[in-house]
């Protein structure tokens, strides 16, 4: 295993965009160049054309709640100082079959519900040990 | 069907084989916490029980199959080193547990027909509770090195497999209205049936809903009894033209259908459109229809159950009840052996009895149709085992002939 791991390896190809995008502080979503479906996880071709070329595009960031959980228990030694913390899966607005994996943030968990619009804030991820930091998109809920 | 097929997955083609072949023998490995064996090692312990149940000789063995991961199997070298043979196999690496401990009949059948092997093994074992501090993740160590999670759910904690079937069932509670005392009642049913099974890992360790109720949730809504068991384990089982199992030592019991059910929109949980079904919408109805057998005949079932959201996905979308009614369905004693609806998971399942992925709930079907059961079930005749690995699900139906 990399011994950044948990850290995301930013320079992997099929995802270094994702993560350039949120250094600079946006959410990008690869596009069909051919029929302008969104296609994620990333992938070799479109799952709607077949087409193979693809324009990593800037999203709004806002979606909606699709599910969570709270995690109690770190399943990873690099999380024993996140526990309790809310892993989610935001659809968003500019396609709801696009589902981020995310975390949410600034909100207390009795407070959510699915479908809760949200929208995407920056924040460093760091765990203990590893010296240094990715910016990543996590989620919190939209105010009014 | 009355209404058409959902279109996110799709049934793999299967050639019909239902009665061509049988189970001849089972075998389970001892089921332990940690055990300083290998993977190897154990799936010989279960290989030799089995041949002795069939009344077999290790060299009648001219089929094997296996899964190439998990650690080391027990491949055609490992088993001529270990039984000291050197017969010619037919050999294939879609055995194992899981959604294979269903599909090798399937392809154990079409090599029988083939002429290509005349006595098939399929096992599966691991020593996860032996090697769990070197894995990361423990047993999530291969959704740990799967480079997308690495790169777009590990980092933000959405690892391993209780958070990813916590956010499942969190989605299935808000959709149909399951409950958590439904979720703990698949819990107690599986430990009721470890606590009559001698061999179980949680043998003699009885819970109750209530207690599973006033115990914490670990990842919402999750608790510890909603979760698998990990332990060092495996299981074998052996294949054999019907009429030649006539011959044989056991009563029969025949393979009367098998289906694999495919998703079609990605192999990664995020990616599902239908985040709270399984595959088994595909599987299921081939597999059925080959047995020619309905839902409501079958008089036990046996369902991959690393967490407890899964008998309860499974029981609905194999078409037991109807999509989201799952939970009120698994209600109260509904699961129990002895005068249930729908007798599950009979010697425990991954919850209560052992980790070995499925193989053991092969074993343990083709022991109720046998009438050789722990827990048995009164008289069972047709008998189920649902195998899951995500993206796709498989059902095999068994039948004492």
């Amino acid at each position: 295993m990399r011994p950044d791991f948990p850290l995301p390896d930013t320079e992997w190809e099929p995802t270094r965009e994702y993560w350039a995008a949120a250094a600079r502080g946006e959410l990008a979503v690869p596009r069909c160049r051919a029929c302008g479906a969104y296609a994620w996880y990333p992938a070799q071709s479109c799952p709607a054309c077949g087409h193979s070329s693809f324009t990593w595009t800037t999203m709004s960031g806002r979606g909606q709640l699709f599910a969570w959980t709270v995690v109690r228990h770190a399943f990873l030694p690099q999380f024993s100082a996140e526990v309790p913390y809310v892993p989610a899966l935001v659809a968003l607005d500019e396609d709801p079959a696009v589902r981020i994996v995310t975390r949410i943030v600034d909100c207390d968990p009795t407070h959510l519900s699915v479908d809760l619009p949200v929208r995407v804030v920056f924040r460093p991820l760091s765990f203990p040990g590893i010296d240094r930091e990715v910016i990543a998109p996590y989620f919190t809920p939209e105010q009014g | 069907m009355p209404h058409p097929a959902p279109d996110w997955g799709h049934a793999t083609t299967y050639e019909d084989v239902s009665g061509e072949i049988a189970v001849v023998g089972v075998g389970e490995s001892d089921h332990t916490r940690a055990s300083g064996r290998t993977s190897g090692q154990i799936a010989a312990q279960a290989v030799e029980r089995a041949l002795d149940d069939a009344g077999l000789l290790p060299s009648d063995i001219d089929g094997i199959m296996y899964a190439p991961f998990a650690g080391d199997q027990l491949d055609e070298d490992a088993f001529h080193r270990h039984f000291g043979t050197s017969q010619e196999m037919w050999v294939s690496k879609r055995g194992g547990g899981m959604v294979w401990a269903a599909t090798a009949a399937h392809e154990a059948a079409l090599a029988i027909r083939e002429g290509r092997a005349r006595h098939v093994l399929n096992t599966f074992a691991v020593a996860w509770a032996t090697r769990r501090s070197e894995m990361v993740g423990g047993p999530g160590e291969s959704h740990a090195q799967e480079l997308f999670k690495q790169s777009l759910e590990v980092p933000f904690g959405w690892f391993p497999q209780p958070v990813y079937f916590a956010t499942i069932a969190q989605r299935h509670m808000h959709e149909f209205g399951t409950t958590q005392e439904q979720l703990g009642a698949v819990a107690v049913a599986c430990r009721r049936h470890a606590n009559l099974t001698p061999s179980a890992v949680m043998h003699g360790r009885p819970l109750t809903l209530e207690a599973y109720l006033a115990s914490p949730t670990i990842v919402d809504p999750f608790r510890k009894e909603d979760c698998c068991l990990i332990s060092d384990g495996g299981g074998a089982y052996i294949m054999s033209a019907s009429d030649r199992a006539r011959d044989l030592r056991q009563p029969l019991v025949e393979v009367a259908g098998v289906g694999l059910g495919n998703s079609d929109t990605g192999v990664h949980w995020a990616e599902q459109r239908a985040f709270t079904s399984t595959p088994q919408v595909f599987a299921a109805p081939g597999a059925f229809s080959m047995a020619g057998v309905a839902p409501a005949d079958v008089d036990v079932l046996t369902l991959y159950d690393p967490f407890t959201i899964h008998a309860i996905m499974q029981i609905e979308d194999m078409g037991f009840c109807a999509k989201g009614e799952g939970g009120p369905f698994v209600e109260g004693k509904a699961l129990d052996h002895d005068g249930g609806g729908l007798p599950y998971n009979t010697h425990g399942g991954l919850l209560s009895h052992a980790y070995v992925l499925g193989i053991a709930h092969v074993v343990e079907v083709v022991r109720q149709l046998r009438g050789q059961a722990a827990a048995q079930v009164p008289d069972a005749a047709v008998g189920v085992y649902g195998g899951y690995t995500g993206p796709q699900a498989s059902t095999v139906v068994l039948r004492r002939a």
